[in-house]
């Protein structure tokens, strides 16, 4: 192979290379770590400021009582006992770790469902179409969604009780009962979210080798077990980023209960996320609700541990 | 050649070096706390009033403003119209405007927030009202007590009332007609109102719906509790006031004013309460009424203009929302809530709070009386989007467009109930209308779950109104 490289430098005379190496190499060191540093510092400083800055901010204001009319009182550690003993927080998060095993199973069940199918033999345009089609749903506004299905979910007036009444099914209580609530949201949720999945799907999908798929044909692999046994092994690293990106957003999940069901009836659709907003935004007791961010984000963090400690189990990079 | 690759430690080392230098840049650049009233082109010394974004609309808004300069052209006026789905996260997005140092003058509040804002933020109006008596005998002659004592906090007035809604009941003739029966007369009972119900029911697609109401803190159980004598925390009166009530009212009128209304003790285990809730339950067993959603009923308007909801509780207000949505005045009409142990009714007020953050107390003031005055209201209310404060801006000129026949009834109920109050407002508002929500849907959404969900209301309320607002 033909090195088609230019030198950056003219290489100097071995005498002169030398005598004069480490100085000039002490220098272009320094300036390269400068130029690297630069184009470091916006990324990092948005980090800093935009992510680091906040959750430290947090961490502090959870240590206070604070209601933005008045000054911060320390309160110690008051805020995560009340926290604790608040039933409404600790439904919530009930709420939200019940809502994240469904919508991220859901999703990447649907996804991958999809994206299989969409992967098998079909023209190129139908394929591009569908492609669009799942995924669409993802840029759209999540209160806009939940808006517009509030009124297609609605139990007298809905179009969804309507259609089912056309077959004799009488209207499903699907935002006033408990249990059709969560399921309701659930629902929406995976609706809106699932194309972001499938897309990931499709490209991993694409990256396994033909060959692999044709050996295990020959070996008489077909259907389900091919799929099982070659497909999904080798989508691991894939479902592994996807059910991580599924588990931070379903635990902050806000826009569709919020809109949809405000959480109710009762507590049924509170999350965590809707804690926080109803905590510090309306009841303005921003140190308790910073309490629970700060827990929110210890419980993503150690969800998120463990899903990469059972990916060494389960996830296969070759 | 040389090595021109970082080491990853050299990278993050270096990386840390410019974030650092960075920050401390910006943080020294900035000690001097910035707020939001420092990006040039904020504060440009007008007075600057919040509404809310929905109240009025933007020919509305320019109305107002123009009508101002007219009078004051030396006061700089910029009405801030902030978008919001509900007064709850109205005065959320004010107090967050507040904590970011760009507090406005003047904030439009209705009752969910006159005692949040007059208990925290408000300043009593009380030394201008008493200099500029003069100037508004003729306003508060034109406006009932009821909504100005509505206003008061702990003997001292907080606003002027521009507009009011109480619960009324709407009632679709097309609906009525079908079920072979007319208005229900002024006086009817809470049995005439369910056998009401069955009529419609009886007389309609299963598609139908007689009563749908909205689970909110205004409209939804609190005008059943209000008809059934009682309320959701037990309510007195602040002593005071009598400045106000001997200056502007005769005796008749002033009897039994004070100096604005106290929430205090929860009761939501109250045996009356449980049986306004016993009597929703049944409505909905039988299938009388809806479920009831969280939410501003925004698809109301719509169901019961097609005929899909035979009656709902609302206010003046939307008389202008059914003439918008296509109903003719002789589409629909309105009653008084029914009669259980009482008649007396709820209603909701607004007027202009001033923050006591304000420099611009005296033009702020100057505003307020020009707010109130019956042409400024009358440029601002044209569209019949609420009920005007002012009984002198009722008149049949003003419904013969939109309707409905029965007008009177809007103002009539301050008349004929005089005892007819605010919804529960107390500071604690937020988490208490929050409360209210939440087991009110727990109540409603299974059979056998009223006292339970009641019992969980009370202690909750009990732990919201012992928490300092």
């Amino acid at each position: 192979m033909t090195n088609t490289r230019i030198p950056a430098v003219r290489p100097a005379p071995a005498a002169a290379r030398t005598a004069v190496a480490p100085a000039r190499r002490g220098g272009r060191e320094r300036g390269t770590r400068l130029l690297a540093s630069l184009f470091l510092a916006p990324t990092i400083v948005g980090i800093v400021v935009f992510t680091v800055v906040p959750i430290a901010g947090s961490v502090v204001l959870s240590l206070f009582h604070w209601n933005v009319i008045d000054d911060p009182r320390w309160s110690g550690l008051a805020n995560y006992r009340e926290t604790f003993g608040d039933s409404t927080v600790l439904v919530s998060f009930r709420n939200t770790l019940v809502f994240m095993v469904l919508a991220v199973a859901l999703q990447l069940l649907i996804a991958l469902a999809l994206a299989l199918a969409v992967n098998g033999r079909m023209p190129v345009w139908l394929r591009s179409v569908f492609r669009s089609a799942f995924f669409f749903p993802l840029v759209l506004s999540a209160a806009s969604v939940s808006v517009v299905m509030k009124y297609l979910f609605n139990q007298d007036f809905g179009v969804v009780n309507w259609l089912l009444g056309l077959v004799g099914i009488s209207p499903v209580p699907w935002l006033t009962s408990e249990h059709g609530a969560m399921a309701t949201v659930v629902l929406v949720y995976v609706w809106q979210q699932f194309g972001f999945s499938f897309l990931l799907f499709v490209g991993g999908l694409n990256n396994i080798p033909k060959e692999v798929h044709e050996a295990a044909s020959l070996d008489g692999a077909t259907g389900l077990r091919k799929h099982l046994h070659v497909t999904l092994p080798l989508l691991s690293p894939t479902l592994l980023v996807a059910s991580v990106v599924g588990v931070i957003n379903a635990l902050q999940v806000f826009e569709q209960p919020y809109v949809l069901t405000d959480g109710g009836p009762g507590d049924s659709t509170r999350t965590v996320v809707m804690v926080i907003y109803e905590t510090a935004f309306e009841q303005l007791r921003f140190g308790t609700a910073s309490a629970v961010g700060v827990l929110l984000f210890v419980l993503i963090m150690a969800v998120t541990a463990l899903q990469f400690r059972l990916s060494r189990r389960f996830v296969h990079y070759q | 050649m040389t090595d021109s690759h970082l080491t990853r430690r050299a990278l993050l080392r270096y990386g840390a070096y410019g974030a650092g230098a960075a920050a401390l840049t910006g943080t020294a650049a900035c000690w001097d706390r910035l707020t939001g009233a420092d990006i040039p082109g904020r504060d440009d010394g007008s007075l600057v009033v919040a509404t809310l974004g929905s109240a009025f609309d933007p020919a509305a808004v320019r109305a107002l403003q123009e009508g101002f300069r007219r009078v004051h052209p030396d006061i700089g006026l910029r009405v801030n119209a902030v978008q919001a789905v509900d007064w709850s996260d109205f005065f959320a997005k004010i107090l967050t405007q507040i904590a970011a140092g760009t507090a406005p003058d003047l904030v439009y509040v209705a009752t969910e927030g006159v005692q949040l804002f007059a208990g925290q933020l408000g300043v009593p109006l009380d030394r201008w009202v008493r200099r500029d008596a003069a100037e508004l005998r003729e306003y508060f002659a034109d406006v009932h007590p009821a909504l100005v004592e509505s206003m008061m906090y702990e003997g001292s007035l907080h606003q002027l009332p521009v507009e009011f809604n109480a619960a009324d009941i709407y009632l679709n003739k097309q609906v009525l007609a079908r079920a072979g029966t007319s208005l229900p007369p002024a006086d009817w009972t809470r049995d005439d109102f369910t056998a009401l119900l069955r009529r419609m029911k009886r007389s309609s697609d299963s598609h139908f719906t007689p009563y749908f109401w909205t689970n909110r803190l205004w409209g939804g159980v609190v005008p059943w509790l209000f008809a059934n004598g009682t309320n959701l925390l037990a309510e007195s009166k602040a002593p005071g006031g009598d400045w106000l009530w001997d200056t502007f009212y005769p005796a008749a009128e002033r009897r039994g004013r004070g100096g604005g209304f106290r929430w205090t003790t929860p009761q939501a285990t109250d045996d009356r309460v449980a049986e306004a809730y016993d009597y929703l339950a049944s409505l909905i067993r039988d299938d009388l009424c809806t479920r009831p959603e969280g939410g501003n009923g925004s698809n109301l308007v719509g169901v019961f203009s097609t005929g899909r909801v035979g009656v709902t509780p609302a206010g003046g207000f939307w008389a202008g929302g059914l003439h918008l949505a296509g109903m003719k005045p002789a589409d629909y009409d309105v009653q008084y809530f029914p009669r259980w142990r009482t008649q007396r009714m709820q209603f909701g007020a607004a007027g202009y709070a001033m923050l006591r953050t304000s420099t611009k107390q005296d033009q702020a003031w100057e505003f307020i009386k020009y707010a109130a005055r019956k042409d400024t209201l009358t440029r601002l209310f044209r569209a019949n989007q609420t009920t005007p404060a002012r009984r002198s801006m009722l008149t049949a000129d003003r419904y013969r467009e939109s309707g409905p026949a029965h007008w009177q009834v809007f103002y009539d109920t301050l008349d004929r109930f005089p005892d007819t109050g605010p919804i529960p407002a107390p500071p604690q508002v937020a988490e208490v209308e929050q409360v209210l929500l939440k087991h009110t849907g727990t109540a409603l959404a299974s059979s056998g779950a009223v006292r339970p969900a009641l019992r969980r209301m009370q202690d909750d309320l009990e732990t919201a109104m012992e928490r300092d607002a």
